[in-house]
């Protein structure tokens, strides 16, 4: 996705296990900043069809 | 490479006359120049019918999906990868195919010759690595090897890696650089890559003549198809546009043999070589795999080694 | 443009993140409130195609956690 022009850091991958709620807290905190950093999406949002 | 057909033919007719196999998938000559169709023979005097120049850039494999019939099929390096990649997916069995062999110095590239004159190409003719094109009012003669087509002329699998009859001792295999331009769009910044694909994809109608002529591409019902859900708008939206060429180089990421088929059936001339090698490259580059060299390996995304790279996992 | 949160949706699995999401309800954790649960039967049935369709539908961010 990189590639084609999505920032790095828009995608997140993770590995959480059932018992790791600290660590879920901590992803969610990383992901939300890493997120927040870049700004809102502006690519690949599919556009409103245009009323007439 | 033109002098191959003679041997072609010689085999295919006894293939076909002591009933190895039903039938030969081989290039009949096109109704336009730089156009060879595919073609079916199934008895022995249609095999004059066979021609091989290097207009043949279709791939065959894409021919071979579900057949139950004991299949002749002619390959180059390209087609040979593709059918190894079909025997492993179980499209077809090894037991019923009998290939053949064709060292392969490239394809030309039509899209490129085309639009290199003015006036209609009437005519193409090769001798010798050089090309005759005539038109009505001109004739050039050119380097075979000028007007390749770009994953021909970065090709390093010539060769086909399996093979039952051969029609020419192996050609030479090429040692060049395959991912120069990757590496450039690689470099470059989000906001440049986006501008650069969307450039890319600009003029794309969808119109799947690249999914049609892929070999990998022979899902029952094709993602772009479904529509309950539908992933994929339908409309020529760049959005969706670009989903469809994004998803459609996933589908075939680990699979992909680089054949170029899809460039080539293009009707408005897209690389979209441009997603799936970039795909190709992480696959060599991650996992040291290229598609379609090995019946006895299994490709890298349906095995789990302990040391594959999971550096993107937090 | 100082108020904007972004909307992050999140694909975790049944079995390993959905679980961790739910300890950390229970254990009262406090967390970030932009991610957008889908619980998914497995991340082995995650295909790009979700992942697009977020984006397409407006989403800022993506997070597949197994």
């Amino acid at each position: 996705m990189e590639h084609m022009g999505i920032e790095p850091g828009r995608i997140h991958f993770s590995w959480v296990s059932s018992a790791e709620s600290t660590k879920f807290v901590q992803v969610v905190n990383e992901v939300t900043e890493a997120v927040k950093a870049l700004g809102p999406n502006n690519h690949f949002i599919t556009k409103e069809a245009k009323v007439a | 490479m033109l002098g191959y057909i003679d041997k072609i033919r010689q085999i295919s007719k006894g293939l076909i006359e002591d009933k190895k196999v039903d039938m030969i998938i081989g290039f009949k000559k096109g109704t336009m120049p730089m156009m060879n169709e595919p073609c079916l023979v199934k008895s022995p005097k249609d095999v004059e019918k066979l021609v091989w120049d290097s207009n043949c850039g279709i791939n065959l494999a894409n021919y071979l999906t579900d057949r139950k019939e004991r299949i002749g099929i002619i390959a180059k390096g390209c087609d040979s990868r593709n059918i190894v990649t079909h025997i492993i997916e179980n499209k077809i069995k090894r037991e019923q195919l009998v290939i053949i062999g064709v060292p392969c110095t490239g394809m030309i590239d039509k899209h490129r010759l085309t639009s290199m004159f003015e006036g209609e190409i009437e005519q193409v003719t090769e001798q010798n690595g050089n090309i005759t094109i005539k038109g009505e009012d001109f004739e050039e003669i050119l380097k075979k090897n000028d007007v390749l087509q770009q994953n021909c002329s970065v090709c390093i699998h010539r060769n086909p890696v399996v093979y039952d009859e051969l029609v020419s001792d192996l050609v030479e295999e090429q040692d060049v650089d395959r991912y120069e331009d990757v590496r450039k769009i690689e470099a470059m910044p989000s906001e440049k890559k986006w501008n650069y694909f969307d450039d890319l994809l600009s003029t794309c109608i969808r119109c799947y003549a690249c999914r049609n002529a892929c070999p990998l591409c022979y899902c029952p019902t094709c993602f772009v198809d479904e529509s309950r859900p539908q992933w994929v708008g339908k409309s020529d939206d760049s959005i969706d546009i670009r989903t469809f060429h994004f998803l459609r180089a996933y589908h075939c990421a680990g699979r992909c043999t680089d054949c170029g088929a899809c460039e080539r059936a293009c009707p408005v001339g897209i690389n979209m070589r441009m997603f799936t090698r970039k795909l190709e490259k992480d696959c060599f580059e991650q996992y040291g795999w290229e598609a379609g060299l090995s019946l006895d390996e299994r490709p890298p995304l349906d095995t789990y080694k302990p040391e594959d790279p999971d550096d993107f996992i937090k | 443009m100082s108020d904007w949160e972004p909307k992050i949706v999140a694909f975790l699995c049944n079995w390993c993140s959905y679980g961790a999401a739910d300890l950390a309800g229970v254990g009262r954790m406090q967390y970030p409130p932009n991610i957008r649960v889908i619980r998914i039967p497995c991340t082995g049935s995650m295909s790009p195609k979700f992942a697009l369709a977020a984006l397409r539908e407006g989403a800022d961010g993506v997070w597949v956690s197994g």
